[in-house]
């Protein structure tokens, strides 16, 4: 016969298990779906069509890349490595550019692009 | 000999204070372009940030190659409902091209957003316009808030906060905190 204090053991070990069970589905434990990889805000952030349509509005001209050679950057304090022989896997070709995020909902009364001559 | 229990209260109340008391250790960052300083803010302890910076972006569609100015982008280390982006647009100088500029990033931002208030302010001492409203994003409602902040120099600051129904309400006060801490530097 199983005295009552092997029961009261069993009981607690039982409830404690549970308690850990029941810990792993705690809210604090959040879970982030996306890190930095693929942020919608920020990738549509990048764009807009704020340049394009400047002939019928007022708008300024897209703003240009620097142009012109950077200064020269000084010695950094850390020397670098001596090449790394070539590996035996080729690099892959460089990537495409970057695919315009679609569009959360269409432009409206959008004027047409002009046309290029 | 003895000791005043005035001053040994006196003692344990700083001793309590200054262990209790959260520190506040806010992190301040910089948006530069060129090298130049344009205006600064504070993240918040356990926030992630993005720097981007400028680059180029084709169109793959149209090929069109076009500059991108930086945005930098800050978001609670646990909680993606909340986000935060800033950028300063290259050419755009005052509020209004702001808000121009805004209308033309607003439909890759938001689906079917409805506009609840806009409303005129001073962020870090600088005029601002703010826009707040509603919409969804990937079948998820939000509200969004978006800001033109006037910088020196014919300058914009264009912020724009999210928070994705579902997120915690006292990152409202984290995310005012950072408007709080807006500064511009030239």
């Amino acid at each position: 016969m199983i005295s009552k204090r092997i029961k009261r053991v069993v009981l607690a070990l039982s409830l404690g298990a549970a308690g850990f069970t029941l810990s792993a589905c705690d809210g604090t434990s959040v879970g982030v779906r996306y890190g930095y990889g693929y942020d919608p805000f920020y990738d549509s952030m990048l764009w807009n069509d704020y340049y394009r349509w400047g002939g019928s509005v007022n708008r300024p001209p897209k703003p240009k890349p620097p142009e012109g050679k950077p200064p020269p950057r000084p010695t950094p304090p850390i020397a670098k490595p001596p090449p790394r022989p070539t590996p035996p896997i080729a690099k892959p070709p460089a990537r495409p550019p970057v695919a315009r995020p679609p569009a959360a909902r269409p432009p409206i009364h959008r004027p047409a692009p002009r046309a290029r001559r | 000999m003895r000791i005043p229990i005035g001053s040994a209260l006196a003692v344990c109340a700083a001793l309590w204070l200054g262990g209790v008391t959260p520190a506040s250790a806010d992190t301040p960052i910089t948006y530069s372009d060129s090298g130049r300083g344009l205006f600064s803010f504070a993240v918040p302890d356990f926030w992630v940030v993005r720097t981007g910076g400028p680059r180029e972006i084709e169109d793959t569609e149209l090929g069109d190659l076009r500059a991108v100015a930086r945005v930098m982008a800050i978001r609670p280390v646990t909680d993606d409902n909340v986000w935060m982006g800033f950028v300063s647009p290259a050419g755009v100088a005052s509020i209004e091209g702001g808000l121009r500029y805004l209308e033309d990033i607003d439909k890759f931002l938001v689906e079917d957003p409805v506009v609840s208030s806009t409303s005129n302010t001073r962020i870090g001492g600088l005029p601002a316009r703010v826009i707040r409203g509603t919409g969804n994003r990937d079948g998820r409602g939000i509200n969004f808030t978006a800001t033109v902040v006037d910088l020196p120099n014919g300058r914009v600051a264009v912020v724009v906060a999210i928070l994705r129904n579902g997120a915690d309400p006292a990152y409202v006060d984290e995310l005012n905190a950072v408007f709080a801490s807006f500064r511009a530097l030239q």
